[in-house]
């Protein structure tokens, strides 16, 4: 009995020593550079979302073609504590060179460790740029610029157009009313108006209301009294929320929400395979897949949570890629991030499958197509509600807003939890963006 | 399975004037220095006849095995359907496997999960068994204090510590190697077992150790040669559940082993359910890469749970 | 303490009123071994390692935890703010509910405890298969708190397992969704949380079993007591120290270490219902960058967590 515990512990000696020698060969993850070959770290947080992934390999391979001496050496990070463990990168300095960085006021937090890349990339990289100002300091395009977008984004509601068909729907819904009637429609024969579940969830184990949030304060507000949301010169409480929000919850009243709005977790495959017609709790991001399975038999839809027709789209480059203050390759890194944003990176990101972030952009496929087409014809821009506001709010958001849509809460009391919480907020976090900024 | 209905099996066994189970006389012997008679030969000298309660029990057994084992079951038949079988049912693929396969280097993450979880194991078990002892049998001045300092660090949980943990030990430059994360394991273990060793060894009588004391054996024998040995069903619990807790374990990997190449399995996993889109297949075929090597040190070393001593020394 | 009938009298020496774990045996009797000195001494040195490792590696940043709940801290700069970081928690509102939620968990303790008990007592019975049945209770142990969370949605969902086994046995009209509704939320978790620990507590009790002295109930066997009386009356109160360890364990689990589970299952709604005070707070520190604030999270838990285990102890330490 002595012998076996003698040998588990030479066992596990063996294990550790083994141990000792693969960590002693094991390269470290600084990025030095030899004579004139770079090698650059970039940490992304994509998961297994193949869009984004495809779109940084293919970058990296046309810009690696281009620059020869340049490496980038692609990192995968998990998503959740992705933020903590770039901060912890900085303080022990073995953070990366490039790292995902989302915009809006995801960024103020990290901004005293994000790099300016203004002095390293042309005016002109920038005016090309959509929406630049997002991750920017202050979200001032003039000032810092913090965080380079990798693509435009839509949140954005789709329907099944053979769905439609059957349910007589001639004009794809606009107002309330007749988002409400398409609803008795599709009832009569038989398919789930609108599914909502956890599948799109990006953060909470059921659904993200503020793909929805954002569109019903687009059918109340214009885009610039959203900072009064921010500021709480339109509370919470207001009236024109309530209202939006009661209407939004007449939806599950009405029936046109499946009943297991908040755990449905196939509520994507419900979409696509028609048993329930439109989804508005979406994005740009299931375009890839909306495409590749339901092929021209899917349409965009801006949510139309407005009384008078609905001519507002949330349109905004949320995925974006920084380089850090720590990194000892600044300007190879920022080089890299003007060609992601240069025309020839935009073909690259493309050729993925997303909207590249610049001007005048066309794209080949037929949902991207039709969303641009709203931009285009005049639709109001508007960003995305939860990267505008306070990460405090936006929890409290992710608590009530569901229940609210299910019934489980009343709208008073939901929209006086984020009242109270804005009210709780240091005054800095409640005035200007550029106090959040701490400048 | 109701505390009530066991008591109401137990009462009707209890009819039976020979209702002594075989478990109450074979369990662990400390007290005499001759080997445990085994439960075979224990049943073989009574009346051989199925009782009513004993199917009574076996069949709850059997139930609280299918609840237990089910979700396992699950796991790995998900692991083997592609996304789209997932969604719509029914199907066998493999194409989750080569997915998980194809997106991380799972064999060298397992290798890493080993060799800092056994390294931080091996610590843990030494240290503990050690003062357990140290707490329950020996007296000297302040053990209390220090003992109720170390078991309360357990209340701590770990987010909270976490960041400063990480600052302290980023100092000390061992972030690309496997040290700083097995010391920091090692801590974080230590309350937990400590206290679950000191709890084993008040519970062992105290006879065998005041006859080594009249033999004139100092401390050091005494651990050596009968509190550790005596504790190894003690020492078994330690070990596996924590392996279990350190394999598991996301946060401290993820700060503390930033080195790609020393990634843990599970920092690893954490890639295949972040974010919007996740795979639960693969995340299902990851998992089952991920809970055999735990199932495999309980199995190799479970027979230590229970088993009678043999004392290396005479009375 | 009453005896039955068919008990007759306790084996002596066993002690009725064990003490708290946290209390090492007392007196201050002569150790054993050569000298008290040397004894003392080579208690010292054996928990000299764990004083070391602890002290250095988890009292630290214990302390330095604790002075950065009371500034705002992101890992790189911090302000002090003093113990208003405290108050202003308990004015939350959210944060009494939160704290109500940790309450109602504390009722499946009981069961959390009942059952583990039981199974390790019928392992102990050596039934036939037993070690089989040992390894199938503790091996669901392996699995990571997501991949529970994402089979508990399945298992509780509309369309999931538990209604196909409800209409399986004619109940099929209750159509239960508890991670939808903010008041069974929590009870799902419970149940979840039930089930995920009773590997880990049936390990512990058989652990605990294995140190008893089989010679006391040998005695009582002999004095005629049933198998029911033997258990109630010898092995339990032996076991009274496991039972407050595997009490204050899954106390400190179900409080400090499942985030990820409630994350994956419901993302501690609908509307608060299964927002435990260690979700809330993390969020808020690792969402919104506020370490400090996932500091107060520290202080905060110990301190219920301490208070609870204390509480416990008393409590079972009076009944037997």
């Amino acid at each position: 009995m002595l012998r076996r515990r003698s040998r588990l512990i030479g066992g596990l000696s063996v294990i550790a020593a083994a141990g000792l020698a693969l960590a002693a060969c094991g390269n470290s993850s600084s990025s030095g550079s030899s004579g004139s070959k770079i090698t650059l770290t970039f940490w992304e947080n994509y998961g297994t979302q193949l869009s984004l992934l495809n779109t940084a390999k293919n970058l990296i391979h046309a810009y690696e073609k281009l620059h020869p001496n340049v490496t980038i050496k692609m990192v995968s990070q998990p998503a959740n504590n992705y933020f903590a463990l770039l901060q912890a990168s900085a303080i022990s300095h073995t953070g990366p060179d490039l790292a995902v960085m989302w915009t809006g006021l995801y960024l103020p937090p990290y901004a005293d460790i994000l790099a300016n890349l203004r002095p390293y990339i042309s005016q002109s990289t920038f005016n090309n740029i959509e929406e630049l100002q997002w991750g920017a300091e202050d979200f001032n395009s003039s000032k810092a610029i913090l965080a380079m977008p990798v693509d435009a984004q839509f949140y954005m509601g789709f329907y099944n157009k053979k769905d439609f068909a059957k349910a007589g729907i001639k004009q794809v819904p606009q107002d309330w009313n007749q988002l409400y009637a398409a609803c008795t429609a599709l009832k009569k024969v038989g398919v789930t108006p609108i599914v909502y579940g956890s599948a799109s969830a990006s953060y909470t184990g059921e659904f993200n209301p503020w793909y929805d949030f954002s569109y019903l304060m687009i059918g109340a507000l214009q885009p610039s009294q959203w900072e009064d949301l921010y500021n709480g010169k339109i509370a919470w409480t207001s009236p024109i929320v309530q209202d939006q929000l009661a209407r939004w919850h007449q939806l599950f009243v009405k029936g046109c929400v499946n009943p297991d709005a908040l755990t449905d977790a196939n509520n994507l495959g419900q979409f696509i395979s028609g048993k329930a017609a439109m989804t508005t709790d979406d994005g740009s991001w299931d375009v890839g897949q909306f495409t590749q399975e339901m092929k021209g038999n899917v349409g965009a839809m801006p949510p139309p949570f407005s009384v008078a027709p609905q001519h507002g789209v949330v349109y905004f480059p949320g995925d974006a890629i920084s380089v850090m203050k720590e990194s000892q390759n600044i300007p190879a890194a920022a080089n890299f991030l003007a060609f992601m944003d240069s025309p020839a990176g935009a073909a690259q990101i493309a050729a993925a499958g997303l909207i590249p972030d610049i001007k005048n952009y066309q794209s080949s496929n037929a949902l991207n197509s039709q969303m641009l087409g709203f931009v285009k014809s005049g639709y109001t821009v508007y960003p995305m509600l939860d990267n505008v506001t306070q990460p405090q709010i936006v929890n409290v958001g992710y608590q009530v807003l569901p229940a609210l849509m299910v019934g489980q809460t009343s709208v008073a009391s939901a929209v006086n939890a984020m009242y109270v919480k804005h009210n709780e907020l240091p005054v800095a976090q409640r005035s200007s963006y550029a106090a959040y900024f701490g400048g | 399975m109701s505390q009530q209905a066991e008591q109401t099996e137990l009462a009707r066994s209890a009819d039976q004037p020979d209702a002594g189970s075989a478990g109450l006389a074979g369990s662990a012997s400390h007290g005499s220095p001759a080997t445990v008679s085994s439960p075979a030969r224990t049943r073989l000298t009574r009346r051989r006849r199925i009782r009513p309660a004993r199917i009574v029990m076996f069949v709850t057994m059997i139930a609280v095995a299918v609840v237990m084992l089910y979700p396992l079951l699950y796991i790995v038949m998900t692991s083997f359907k592609s996304e789209v079988q997932y969604e719509l049912g029914g199907g066998f693929s493999l194409a989750s496997w080569r997915i998980l396969v194809s997106s991380q280097p799972i064999l060298r993450e397992l290798l890493n999960s080993l060799i800092v979880s056994s390294c931080a194991v091996a610590l843990i078990v030494v240290i503990s068994t050690a003062a357990g002892f140290a707490f329950a049998k020996i007296r000297y001045r302040g053990r209390t204090l220090v003992f109720v300092l170390v078991v309360a660090c357990m209340f701590v949980p770990l987010p909270s510590i976490v960041i400063p943990e990480y600052v302290n030990v980023s100092r000390f430059g061992v972030l690309d190697t496997y040290w700083g994360a097995i010391a920091v394991y090692a801590a974080l273990g230590i309350p937990f077992s400590i206290f679950l060793m000191t709890t084993y060894f008040r519970g062992l009588s105290d006879d065998l150790i005041e006859a080594a004391s009249i033999d004139g054996v100092s401390m050091w024998k005494m651990w050596w040669r009968l509190g550790v040995p005596l504790a190894r069903p003690a020492m078994f619990t330690v070990a596996v559940l924590q392996f279990i807790q350190i394999w598991n374990d996301l946060l401290v990997g993820l700060l503390f082993l930033q080195n790609i190449n020393d990634r843990t399995v599970t920092v690893g996993l954490a890639l295949l359910s972040s974010g919007r889109v996740t795979s639960i297949p693969v995340l299902m075929a990851g998992s089952v890469m991920s809970i055999i090597p735990p199932i495999i040190v309980y199995l190799i070393f479970q027979r230590h749970l229970v088993r009678g001593i043999t004392m290396g020394m005479g009375k | 303490m009453s005896s039955s009938g068919r008990a007759g009298r306790m084996p002596a020496g066993l002690s009725m009123r064990p003490a708290s774990p946290f209390r090492l045996a007392g007196g201050s009797g002569r150790n054993w071994g050569r000298s008290q000195r040397g004894a003392a001494r080579a208690g010292w040195v054996l928990s000299l390692p764990a004083l070391a490792g602890v002290a250095a590696l988890l009292v630290l940043p214990i302390g330095q935890a604790f002075y950065y709940s009371m500034t705002t801290w992101n890992g790189i700069t911090s302000t002090w703010v003093g113990p208003d970081a405290y108050l202003q928690l308990f004015e939350d509102p959210t944060f009494l509910r939160v704290l109500e939620n940790n309450g109602l968990l504390l009722l499946a303790m009981p069961v959390v405890i009942a059952i583990p008990l039981g199974i390790a007592f019928l392992l102990h019975e050596q039934i036939a298969g037993w070690k089989f049945f040992r390894s199938a209770v503790f091996l669901p142990t392996a699995i990571s708190w997501v991949v529970i969370g994402v089979i508990a949605v399945r298992f509780y969902a509309l369309h999931g397992i538990l209604n196909s086994m409800l209409s399986a046995v004619g109940l099929g009209f209750i159509k239960t969704n508890m991670l939808g509704s903010t008041h069974e939320a929590l009870a799902a978790l419970a149940i979840t949380l039930i089930w995920s620990q009773l590997g880990t507590n049936t390990i512990i009790f058989i652990t605990g079993l294995a140190a008893l002295d089989p010679s006391l109930a040998e005695a009582a066997r002999v004095d005629g007591a049933g198998p029911l009386t033997v258990y109630r009356r010898v092995i339990i109160p032996q076991m009274i120290r496991f039972i407050q360890f595997a009490f204050i364990i899954t106390v400190l689990t179900a409080f400090t270490a499942i985030f990820s589970l409630i994350f994956v299952m419901t993302g501690g709604g609908p509307d608060y219902g299964s927002t435990t005070l260690e979700f809330y707070v993390y969020q808020q520190a690792f969402s919104e960058s506020a370490f400090g604030t996932g500091a107060l999270l520290g202080v905060l838990l110990f301190v219920i967590v301490a208070g609870i285990s204390v509480v416990q102890v008393r409590v079972l330490r009076a009944r037997i």
